[in-house]
């Protein structure tokens, strides 16, 4: 078990490294192919540490227990071991990073940025996914600390280098803000590992949350309030989401599609990981600000998306609101709220990583992201690339029955009872404007179906080059749909896994 | 005063390295019969063996404590003048991994210049005495001496161009470092005047115990001895002398001065605090802490503005200097001596591959390296590693474990202040380097850089590029070195 988790760290790295030793000229054709072997396999591997027996049955687990554990002392000076092992919380999320690589990779064979470099892009997307799999992986603060930081530079280059080839220094400034912003957010993290390192002595995350630190003040509160501002840049929460909105516009498609699959994944497992179960009284003293904070990103988001002119912004931004979600069931510190939120993460995952990559289509085929140059009447134009974006329009916005639905609502479910320690009142107001939020999340989704898709097809004639979606399109978002609606239909595939949160 | 004993092992690496500074200097003089090429390769050879001999004689006597120049003290133990123990150890091992890599750096770029080899090597070894005998000196004396023996020698090395601009930085340098002196020697004498010993462990003794009448001017002497470090390793308001010594010398001598001269203040500063003149919850640790604050910030922000590679070098050292002072503002030696031991190696394979680059574009800007991921990729991902390990990110592990030593020395020392400046710094840091890294990503290049670099060249930067992946693999290597 724990050589297959070593495998699916280990694999990535080296292939990366096996690809860049190779000459440009060969690899830079068969990169893509190489890529999505490679990140095949990881996925063949993180099936595999999927825990048997828990497919298909309802029991609820009576604990969450470790599997795969490595566990080897790395710097003993310092304290920091090598400690690896997935659990229930886990093992979705490496399974959907694994996933959106795979398929990143996939759509890479036929569809590169027009700036090219294959090889290294499929390198980064590798080296991105071994950092992903590691913090979800990680128990040690420090080592996650580490595969946290292992992203940045690889996300930042791919950015920097392959984004939107119209505005190059727009892209540049995107990528250094998002570099700078999140190395700055892990920094004031790593100051609230230390000052639990201080408390209690060991990094070790199985340790402290055996025996949590106490305490809702003092230090105890320094270090959730540095924690959780570490993990909030990365969501990201309002009002530190300010890198978010360039970087996943700028991005390539493959690269706003990890981005928002993948990477803002990793602030909302920290909150969940580290946060509430290592700090739980100091989190109760910081939990109704988070949640204020998450009420408000809701609201925001779903104001601004209405505001915006460009499709990835809108998506991107679309995000914010989503995460907020996520952040507010967290805050509630009750078992609905907590499952809600891993749900919605994996559903905002798979959702988003959709939009992403319709977005990712229409903007190659129309060379622009702007919604007034695009036009209208995509029903007629692109028939059924129009359909999936109102089919992952209307998963995104909550649609019952398919996945965007569970998540919000436990969430909400979770703000109307939270955590007995927390202040009641307030969460249920914040219930009230999430759920407003839910409607502004329909309104602007439904305004970017009618303003892309629907209207006179006199008006808005068919460019010659436009072709409706391609096999290889087809191919990479078929189990994107297909898990929307398995996920929509089934989520006690998920649910029960996280029985006793 | 009476000597009473001494233990030679202590002394042997100074003596031999002295040694081999004189027979370097006596070869190059007088064998005028070999050719340039030869004298050049066997003065070298001499050179690292002399380096050698110190680094296998460290190896072999890690864990030993060895005094030279001890005498029966009043009270408490023995005093001695210089002692080898596992923190000298760590620090001269730190100090002539430095010097040997200079060393190496020196053999594939000074055969073309004007340079004169012998004295160039003498000049080196010299200062290697003096930053041997910095890092092991237990009184104040001793330390002032060590502290000359370093700083003469590198402005006759800055000053070996003999150009315009050379001789501006060696006189910039040799001013500032007469008046540090003076600033030093001045604190030094109220120090003696307070405690009536020059032996830092009777200061130490001696200094809880003064009249507190006295006590200010114990604070102002210790402040005076701290600011005559601060000026030689240029931590700011101290700096100013620096960009343009470090402009101003060839590429190796600036690689000298940023790795052996800097780490030898270091190695006094270092001694300075944890040997207790400035003693845990004392006012000048926080000056330190302060020192570290204001050097970092104002050294990576300036450094973000620069367009020329080793003024982005001068500048981001002094940034590195900040991060160094953190942990030794609270005495943790274990931290000081890790980082400096990352610090050396990238230090030397940046300047190094700084060197050939400038060899052949003499202008130095950040743009000269565009591209170079296409047509020098292994230099250009051994530099993108070097740089991305002073940044402190991964795949960089090796200063990302220092940097990482330092906030947690920081925090235990409940330093919170500092540690968000530092964390704050960490970004503008990796800002500064990010730039640098951008450039040689950016495709297409106009003008790519493409040579064929000199053998002995890709050995050095290779041999830095793999001892900091050692260092990354395993950081307990570096931490082991004052243990």
């Amino acid at each position: 078990m724990n050589a297959i988790l070593l495998g699916i760290l280990a694999l990535p790295i080296l292939a990366a490294a096996a690809l860049w030793a190779v000459p440009v000229a060969i690899a830079d054709r068969l990169a893509a192919l190489y890529g999505s072997v490679v990140s095949g396999v990881v996925l063949i591997g993180s099936l595999l540490l999927w825990p048997r027996g828990a497919w298909a049955s309802y029991t609820t687990l009576q604990d969450r227990p470790l599997r795969a554990v490595t566990d080897v002392p790395w710097i003993p000076s310092l304290d920091v071991r090598f400690h690896v092992a997935v659990d229930s919380i886990s093992m979705p999320l490496i399974v959907l990073t694994a996933l959106l690589v795979f398929l990143c990779c996939l759509y890479s064979v036929r569809i590169t940025p027009r700036i090219g470099r294959t090889r290294s892009l499929i390198a980064l997307l590798l080296v991105i996914e071994a950092g992903v799999i590691g913090t979800f992986s990680a128990m040690d603060l420090v080592l996650f600390f580490v595969c946290f930081e292992i992203v940045l530079i690889p996300m930042w280059l791919v950015i920097d280098i392959w984004g939107d080839d119209h505005d190059p220094a727009g892209r540049r400034r995107a990528a250094t803000t998002f570099v700078l912003m999140t190395v700055l957010g892990s920094a004031l993290m790593l100051l609230g590992f230390l000052l639990v390192h201080r408390k209690a002595g060991t990094f070790d995350i199985v340790q402290l949350t055996n025996s949590p630190v106490l305490g809702g003040h003092g230090v105890a509160l320094a270090a959730a309030i540095l924690i959780a501002v570490g993990m909030a840049v990365k969501v990201p929460l309002w009002p530190l989401h300010i890198w978010l909105p360039d970087a996943h516009a700028k991005a390539p498609t493959v690269g706003s599609v990890l981005l928002a699959g993948v990477l803002l994944k990793l602030g909302t497992y920290g909150l969940i990981r580290i946060l509430v179960p290592v700090l739980p009284d100091a989190t109760v003293t910081i939990a109704p600000y988070l949640a204020g904070f998450s009420t408000v990103a809701i609201i925001a988001g779903s104001l601004a998306c209405l505001a915006q002119t460009d499709v990835k912004r809108l998506i991107a931004y679309s995000s914010v609101g989503h995460m907020g979600f996520i952040g507010l069931g967290i805050a509630t510190l009750s078992p609905a709220g907590l499952r809600g939120a891993l749900f919605a993460n994996i559903a905002h995952g798979i959702i988003t990583g959709l939009l992403f990559f319709l977005a990712g289509a229409i903007k190659d085929r129309h060379d622009t992201s702007d919604l007034r140059e695009i036009g209208r009447a995509l029903y007629a134009r692109l028939p059924r690339i129009a359909a999936l974006l109102t089919f992952a329009s209307l998963a995104s916005l909550g649609l019952p029955g398919l996945a965007g639905f569970w998540g919000e609502m436990l969430v909400l479910l979770g703000a109307y009872n939270p955590a007995d320690a927390l202040p009641r009142a307030t969460y249920l107001v914040f219930m009230v404007l999430a759920g407003l939020g839910t409607v502004l999340t329909a309104a602007y989704f439904l305004r970017l179906v009618r303003n892309l898709c629907q209207g006179d097809p006199a008006d808005h004639l068919p460019a010659a080059f436009a072709v409706d979606l391609s096999r290889i399109e087809l191919a990479t978002w078929a189990p994107l749909i297909a898990l929307t609606v398995l996920l929509g239909v089934w989520p006690g595939l998920l649910l029960h896994q996280w029985g006793n949160l | 005063m009476t000597l009473t004993w001494t233990d030679w092992q202590a002394i042997a690496v100074p003596l031999v390295l002295a040694v081999g500074a004189v027979v370097v200097l006596l070869v190059d003089g007088f064998w005028k019969s070999g050719s340039r090429e030869l004298r050049h390769a066997v003065v070298t050879l001499l050179t690292s063996a002399a380096i050698l001999f110190g680094l296998v004689f460290v190896w072999a006597q890690r864990g030993g404590f060895k005094p030279a120049f001890c005498r029966p003290a009043v009270e408490g133990p023995a005093e001695c003048s210089l002692v080898f123990e596992p923190l000298t150890a760590g620090l001269w091992a730190v100090l002539l991994i430095g010097g040997l890599g200079v060393v190496g750096l020196s053999a594939y770029r000074l055969l073309a210049a004007d340079v004169p080899i012998g004295e160039y090597h003498f000049l080196l070894l010299s200062a290697l005495v003096g930053a041997t005998v910095l890092a092991g000196a237990r009184d104040l004396a001793t330390m002032v001496i060590g502290l000359e023996v370093v700083s003469l020698p590198s402005f006759a090395m800055v000053a070996l161009r003999r150009d315009r601009r050379g001789s501006e930085g060696a006189l910039k340098a040799f001013l500032v470092s007469v008046l540090s002196t003076a600033v030093m020697l001045f604190g030094i004498s109220y120090l003696y005047g307070v405690t009536g010993s020059l032996y830092l462990s009777t200061i130490a003794n001696r200094l809880p115990g003064i009249d507190p009448d006295l006590r200010r001017v114990a604070f102002a002497a210790g402040l005076f001895v701290i600011v005559g470090f601060a000026f030689k390793i240029a931590a700011v308001p101290f700096h100013a002398w620096l960009p343009d010594t470090y402009v101003g010398a060839p590429v190796e001598v600036t690689a000298f001065l940023a790795v052996v001269s800097k780490s030898a203040g270091v190695a006094g500063l270092l001694v300075l605090v944890t040997a207790g003149v400035a003693a845990d919850g004392s006012e000048l640790r926080t000056v330190v802490a302060v020192l570290a604050a204001v050097t970092m910030t104002v050294g990576n922000l300036a450094a973000l503005r620069q367009q020329e590679a080793v003024r982005l070098l001068a500048w981001s050292s002094i940034g590195q200097v900040g991060f160094l002072l953190a942990p030794l503002a609270v005495g943790d030696a274990q931290a000081v001596v890790g980082y400096l031991a990352a610090y050396v190696v990238v230090t030397l394979g940046a300047f190094g591959s700084v060197a050939v680059v400038q060899r052949h574009r003499p202008a130095g800007l950040l743009t000269d390296y565009r591209g170079m991921v296409r047509s020098e990729p292994g230099l250009a991902a051994a530099l993108i590693f070097f740089l991305v390990v002073l940044a402190g990110l991964p795949p960089g592990l090796a200063g990302l474990f220092t940097k990482f030593a330092a906030f947690q020395a920081v925090i235990d020392a409940h330093l919170g202040w500092l540690a968000i400046v530092m964390a704050v710094n960490v970004m503008i840091g990796l800002a500064v380097y990010l730039r640098w890294v951008a450039e040689l990503f950016r495709l297409p290049a106009d003008d790519p850089f493409s040579v064929d670099i000199e053998s002995p060249a890709v050995a050095m930067i290779s041999l830095c590029a793999a001892t900091a992946a050692v260092l990354s693999v395993l950081p307990s290597t570096m931490f082991a070195l004052a243990t």
